[in-house]
């Protein structure tokens, strides 16, 4: 029967309309699923309801990506249109599933083009959501009339008069001060905060949400407010704006420049302006003067000055500072325009909620974003937020079940007495671990998840709507043990079961040795935000007294030390002793010559001016300095301000190249060829090598193979070979060389770890680092065979020390012998230059992002093309930690590097029958060697075996190709054109069977030659000269101020291993192997695929893990 | 409802000379706006009026009002407080009646051969209640004004049931509390200057006490006693405004019996300036 998909869309009774799409499916073959899909793709484009609407995309989403895979008689291979591809980059979703849909009704339904429908229609899913979430800002009353302000003119309102009274023409102007708590989230309802998890399922979104005051441990002596602000009126037609934790300020005297949110770090306060309807966002774009707006704000010739300041909490703490600083400074100009009824004080109810619905503005101009819970800092003390049901007059009636803003009930002193707040404030440890992550991936799973209905989530979802019943009655009873237990039980069920990414190895860590020391004394977690491992509260016996605090902060530190190399760290864990504050936002006025901003304002500010001939400053400017000057005499908390002005009007010398010193030793260890890096970077700058110059001649012939170029192990390989696999691991002719040189750039956008000793999934109830299960693979089939396998990880300069370090633990490992093969090759990064940042940004196809991120990436990309031209191009990349400036040189160099560092000479020496290796990619962690497979590749005999999968549309990067007649594997950098890859069947999965002999003949090497270093160094020389050298460019994080990040794209050259299948000499064989085999993580986003496909069941049984973990 | 009485007010600060101004009216006649302000009352079928001024100005206004039609008293406010103040001072004049308010710094220019404060007085008539005359106005001008919010009386072209008011709102809060349905985005009802009252504000005044205005009476109205508002057919000009008695002027004229001649005398500033700025200038030789 088909439309049963659409009638349980449609259904009113929830028990239909809420069953897992997965059950509703589980009978239906291929040639049903697509009936269904058709029927759903009609219903989509027909129904009016959003959220019907959207569930549908899900559901397709879902069959093509999870069901249609799994169903046999589904054809494994298939193309993916080009065009439908561009259109996908270029976020026209909708004319892509057209292409997408037209091909399978020509070509039948296929694995390559299901996997570009599921992407389409994912995409397309959370365009429309967020679409939704924009219109309902936008259309929020009070925000409305921002939009219409097309002319400085029709500004309409005016700056408050008691902003503009002055003692005299020379004196400053008055300095309103807002002053703002952050929000804790005592429940985690399991991420019900998300808007489009609100806005259909209102009654579900529900949290307790606390506004507290911070103190850094051993840094501040009380709890405070952390988000302070202040504005004043100047005596000069611009917008001045500060931010004295990210050390920016700037004048700005154009309209174009505040709307640039990514020109430098002053975007928040940019839009909390615009947000605030100061410089409304009707007049983006419109050719007019700022100081035309100013004049009708303030007066002819007079602009506004804004100044931020958030105390050095770091980011990452899941305390919504940023919404809440966003917050603050709209409540601040709001006050300041009149927008409020009362200047000073705290807020009213009705103008806390214009405050909220004006952050959500605020974020989505700003390109950042947040739950609706996250401006809860303006109201005071404890309260619940609630989801609301869209009523008549609401914006969102008719299209969403809910509001976009929720309700705020402020909890009484029955339901949240004295004692509960005290016990509260002694009891639970509030903490930053240090890590600062992305958690945008875990919202869309957790949305998507949502919308699908997925158990064992859709349960865990329930049960965490309890658990918000038992932490409020905890509270009410003053009852904090139960409220720990209630949300210990929140994070060890509903949380990790809806996303077992929202905890890491070093969460589970810390609260496994505070639970060994504290004993009775511990007695919960409560997890903030989206990922663990940032904000975090640790719930203790309040008995213990403060210094329970100083222990934490003890085992924090030890912990993340021991986790440095495998997890993502930005900073230092620190503890804070926090407050519930009873106020919310509240502002106070002070008089300008009795106004002092925060000593950081003027440490940044100051400078500037004294350099400056002092009558050429504002007489106002003038006063101001005479009186901080006088201050910082007098005022204790102003006695460090003139050593800082000092420290930067004379900056100490050296401290630059203390840090250039420290980069040329790490280089000269890592074996850096300074002579090679020269060469490259005068073909950089001649244009002999770069970004277009990788790609082969347009002249060459690229073409897709044949079926006789491959041999397609899809359906299994014959289970009599099997038996000659297992006799060649039995006499020792094997071993797996695992090429784990890399950082995990990627992975970790850029912030770089061990990728091998990244913990990334739990296997056998316990995180499990890459490391960890190619270990356990080999040592299963040791095991099974009798033997033992040597195991080879390769390394580089980032990598080695700590590789090493952890396959020394396994030494005594009986079935695997572990080795460490340091790279011996190093490469300087270099800054980018213009042609080759061009050649990337503007010829080379991205993925086009949503309208607000796609302007912040153009102007983001605008100011590093900038940064390049005055760092100069192509020279030295050094303003950074020594092992951000450095790099790999790509893979080509791994295995030649076992012939130059002794590790083959040491195997051979060991296993003298040695003669394969299967040498793969750390992240391809379904590999194993299969002895079925070993088998096969013994019976061809080939020099090298390339294992391939076929092509999905996330399969960029090249691929298995004819090249002008030779079957060969094509880098993704070397192709053409970009049109070309999509006429490939097959990708590239970075495994190779390599007979070593063989290997050995290509570099003009027997056996007994390797211990000549001479002879080898000239052969891998000989070698490398004929591999093309890829320029590429990799963005590199900087670190700076507390736990904040720039990413800056940098200059590298590499050499790849797959261009070894060119080389006429090479014998070789290509395999088709299933993807759950070849598939590589590359992105923490592929974990909950991974999982979902069964391929980390898959990988958990061909595992056999020691005793002790990499991460134990 | 019997409305025979009105109270200007002319005692706001920079108020005070604004009523004395001349204006050629709608008849080619130059007269005071006081004179003309009493005509429209008295076309309204007010025959009291009583004019709140500062003291000392009394005699200036009353020769400015000239030989009016209606019977003309005068009160005294020391110090300008508002409206809330100055219609409290005249309660004795209102005593139980009804009355017309009109801010005496402004012009009414009528579409149409009826006054502005005869629309508005048959309106309250009909009704029984106290009206507020409104103009819809940009969200850009509403911080300039009393504003309502209300639904339409139905059956009623241009007449709402106030349910909300607020005095010179920004527009966040015009948005969120002054919404009226069939008004386009962006515009609200921003008082005309022109009020009809009940006893009952005067009552409000005195309760909320010193300071109080005349839109927190009219708040308290709502809920009280029926309480409208209506948009008049015809324009308001605020002479205290820069180049407000200009544009009144010009309106004026306009609107007159002496509109060709109104046209030729701007033609003719027009074309000369045409004249003399645009014509090409002889380089010196």
């Amino acid at each position: 029967m088909s439309g049963r998909l659409r009638a349980a869309l449609t259904a009113t009774d929830p028990a239909l309309r809420d069953r897992p799409l997965a059950e509703l499916v589980s009978d239906l073959d291929v040639r049903g699923l697509g009936i269904e899909c058709a029927d759903l793709e009609a219903f989509r484009r027909a129904t009016s309801n959003l959220y019907e609407r959207v569930r549908a995309l899900f559901f397709l989403c879902s069959i093509h990506r999870d069901e249609l895979p799994s169903r046999p008689g589904f054809a494994p291979r298939g193309r993916v249109p080009y065009d439908g591809y561009r259109h996908l980059l270029a976020r026209r979703f909708e004319e892509a599933i057209a292409v997408f849909l037209r091909a399978e009704e020509a070509s039948g339904p296929n694995d390559a083009l299901s996997s570009a429908l599921a992407q389409a229609y994912h995409q397309l899913g959370f365009q429309t959501l967020a679409d939704q979430v924009r219109r309902s800002v936008r259309s929020a009353q009070g925000n409305q009339w921002m939009f219409r302000v097309g002319h400085p003119l029709d500004q309409p309102l005016r700056l408050r008069r008691e902003l503009l009274a002055r003692a005299d023409a020379d004196a400053p102007y008055p300095v309103l001060r807002e002053r703002t708590p952050v929000r804790m989230d005592l429940t985690h309802s399991a991420w019900s905060d998300i808007f489009f998890l609100g806005m259909d399922h209102p009654e579900g979104a529900r949290v307790l949400n606390a506004s507290v005051d911070l103190a850094v441990r051993g840094r501040d002596p009380r709890p405070e407010p952390p988000i302070e602000c202040w504005l004043r009126v100047i005596d000069a037609p611009v917008l001045r704006l500060c931010s004295v934790d990210l050390g920016a300020f700037a004048d700005i005297d154009s309209l174009e420049e505040v709307f640039d949110f990514a020109r430098d770090h002053l975007g928040l306060l940019k839009a909390a302006i615009i947000g605030a309807g100061v410089i409304p966002p009707g007049l983006e774009g419109s050719d007019r003067e700022l100081r035309q707006v100013l004049a009708t704000l303030c007066g002819e010739g007079r602009g506004l000055e804004v100044v931020s300041r958030v105390r050095d909490i770091p980011k990452g703490s899941r305390l919504a500072v940023s919404t809440n600083l966003l917050a603050s400074l709209i409540a601040l100009c709001m006050r300041a325009t009149g927008q409020t009824k009362r200047l000073t004080g705290p807020l009213e109810e009705g103008e806390r909620r214009t405050v909220a619905a004006r952050a959500i503005l605020g974020e989505w101009l700003g390109g950042s974003g947040g739950g609706w819970q996250d401006s809860g800092g303006i109201w005071p003390g404890l309260k619940r937020i609630e989801g609301q049901r869209a009523g008549p007059g609401d914006p969102e009636e008719s299209i969403s079940r809910g509001r976009l803003l929720p309700g705020h009930q402020t909890l009484d002193d029955e339901a949240f007495p004295k004692a509960a707040r005290q016990a509260l404030q002694d009891g639970l440890v509030l903490v930053h671990g240090g890590m600062a992550q992305n958690v945008g991936p875990i919202l869309e799973m957790v949305t998507e998840k949502y919308l699908l209905r997925r158990e064992p989530e859709r349960t865990a979802r329930h049960e965490a709507e309890s658990i918000f019943d038992e932490i409020l009655a905890g509270l009410r009873a003053s009852d904090i043990d139960a409220v720990a237990r209630a949300t210990s039980r929140n994070f060890d069920g509903p949380i990790t079961t809806i996303v077992p990414w929202a905890t890491n190895a070093f969460t589970a860590a810390v609260i496994e040795e505070l639970r060994d020391r504290l004993g009775d004394g511990y007695r919960g977690f409560l997890m903030l935000g989206g990922m663990s491992g940032g904000g975090m509260g640790f719930f203790v016996d309040p008995a213990l007294g403060p210094g329970v605090r100083d222990l934490v902060q003890e085992v924090l530190l030890t912990q993340k030390r021991r986790f440095a190399d495998a997890l993502p760290f930005a900073m230092d864990p620190v503890v804070y002793d926090f407050a519930i504050n009873p106020v919310g936002t509240t502002a106070a006025l002070v008089p300008g010559d009795e106004a002092l901003l925060a000593e950081g304002y003027y440490a940044l500010v100051f400078p500037s001016l004294l350099r400056v001939d002092p009558a050429r400053l504002p007489a106002s400017r003038r006063r101001e300095l005479e009186r901080v000057g006088s201050a910082c005499r007098t005022r204790t908390e102003l006695g460090g301000l003139l050593p800082r002005l000092f420290d930067a009007m004379l900056p100490a010398p050296g401290a630059d190249q203390v840090g250039d010193h420290a980069l040329s030793v790490r280089l000269a260890e890592a074996g850096f060829d300074r002579e090679l890096h020269e060469r490259i970077r005068r073909d950089l700058v001649a244009g002999r090598i770069g970004l277009a110059q990788n790609r082969l001649p347009p002249s060459a012939s690229v073409e897709d193979v044949e079926p006789e170029d491959v041999l397609d192990t899809l359906p299994g390989v014959d289970p009599g070979l099997a038996e000659l696999g297992r006799a060649a691991l039995a006499r020792g002719e094997v071993a797996v060389v695992t090429l784990a040189g890399g950082a995990a750039s990627r992975w970790t956008q850029g912030a770089g770890v061990v990728k091998a000793l990244h913990p990334f999934c739990r296997f056998g109830g316990r995180h499990r680092s890459f490391l960890d299960v190619h270990l356990a693979k080999t040592r299963r089939i040791a095991q099974e065979v009798g033997a033992r396998i040597p195991h080879v990880f390769t390394t580089s300069v980032f990598t080695h020390g700590p590789i090493d370090s952890a396959l020394q633990s396994h030494a005594d490992d009986p079935h695997v012998l572990g080795l460490a093969s340091p790279g011996r090759a190093v490469g300087l990064r270099l800054v980018p230059t213009e042609r080759d940042l061009r050649f990337l940004w503007e010829e080379t196809s991205h993925q086009v992002l949503d309208e607000r991120r796609q302007r912040m990436r153009e102007s983001v990309h605008e100011a590093l093309i900038g940064w390049a031209r005055s760092s100069g191009e192509a020279t030295d990349y050094t303003d950074n930690l020594p092992q951000a400036c450095m790099h790999p040189v790509g893979h080509f160099f791994e295995v030649p590097n076992m012939f130059r560092n002794g590790v083959l000479r040491r195997l051979l020496d060991e296993q003298p029958n040695l003669r394969w290796l299967c040498v793969h990619n750390v992240d391809t962690v379904g590999v194993d060697l299969d002895p079925a497979r070993l088998g096969l590749v013994l019976a061809a005999g080939r020099a090298m075996t390339f294992e391939v999968v076929p092509r999905r549309i996330e399969d960029v990067g090249g691929g298995l190709a004819r090249v002008d007649g030779r079957v060969r594997l094509v880098e993704g950098l070397a192709m053409p054109d970009e049109a070309a890859e999509f006429r490939l069947s097959y990708y590239n999965t970075g495994t190779t069977w390599v007979d070593l002999d063989a290997l050995l003949d290509l570099f003009g090497l027997a056996r007994h030659q390797l211990a000549d270093d001479e002879e080898v160094t000239r052969a891998v020389r000989r070698v490398a000269e004929r591999m093309p050298t890829y320029v590429t460019i990799k963005d590199v994080k900087k670190r700076w101020g507390h736990g904040q990040e720039d990413v800056f794209p940098v200059s590298q050259f590499e050499k790849l291993w797959g261009d070894l299948s060119a080389l006429p000499e090479v014998s070789t064989a290509f395999h088709v192997v299933p993807r759950v085999r070849g598939q590589q993580l590359k992105d923490p986003a592929q974990l909950e695929g991974f999982v979902r496909d069964g391929s980390a069941a898959r990988v958990e049984r061909l595992c056999t893990f020691a005793p002790r973990s990499v991460a134990d | 409802m019997r409305i025979h009485k009105a109270v200007v007010t002319a005692a706001g600060r920079g108020q005070r000379r604004i009523p004395l101004q001349e204006v050629v009216d709608r008849d080619g006649r130059t007269r005071s706006v006081l004179r003309v302000l009493c005509d429209d009352v008295a076309a309204a079928g007010c025959e009291h009026v009583a004019v709140v001024v500062r003291p000392g100005d009394e005699g200036a206004f009353e020769e400015a009002a000239g030989d009016v039609g209606v019977r003309m008293h005068f009160v005294q406010q020391d110090e300008p407080r508002g409206y809330g103040d100055a219609l409290l001072r005249a309660a004795d004049f209102v005593g139980d009646d009804p009355f017309l308010h009109v801010v005496g710094d402004h012009l009414f220019v009528a579409r149409g051969g009826v006054g502005c404060a005869r629309q508005l007085v048959e309106v309250a008539r009909r009704e029984g209640a106290a009206v507020s005359a409104v103009q819809a106005t940009r969200e850009n001008r509403i911080g300039r004004f009393g504003t309502v919010g209300g639904r339409l009386v139905p059956g009623r072209p241009r007449l709402y049931e106030v349910e909300r008011v607020l005095e010179k709102p920004t527009p966040t809060a015009a948005e969120q509390e002054l919404a009226v349905p069939g008004l386009r985005a962006g515009r609200y009802l921003c008082f005309f200057g022109l009020h009809v009252l009940t006893p009952a504000v005067l009552e409000q005044l005195r309760m909320l006490g010193e300071g109080a205005t005349l839109t927190d009476a009219l708040a308290r109205l709502i809920g009280r006693e029926r309480y409208l508002a209506h948009e008049v057919a015809g324009v308001r000009h605020d002479l205290g405004e820069r180049l407000g008695l200009f544009a009144a002027q010009l309106e004026l004229g306009l609107a007159g019996v002496d509109r060709d001649e109104f046209l030729e005398v701007v033609l003719a500033v027009l074309a000369e300036r045409e004249r003399t700025e645009g014509a090409p200038v002889e380089a010196p030789r």
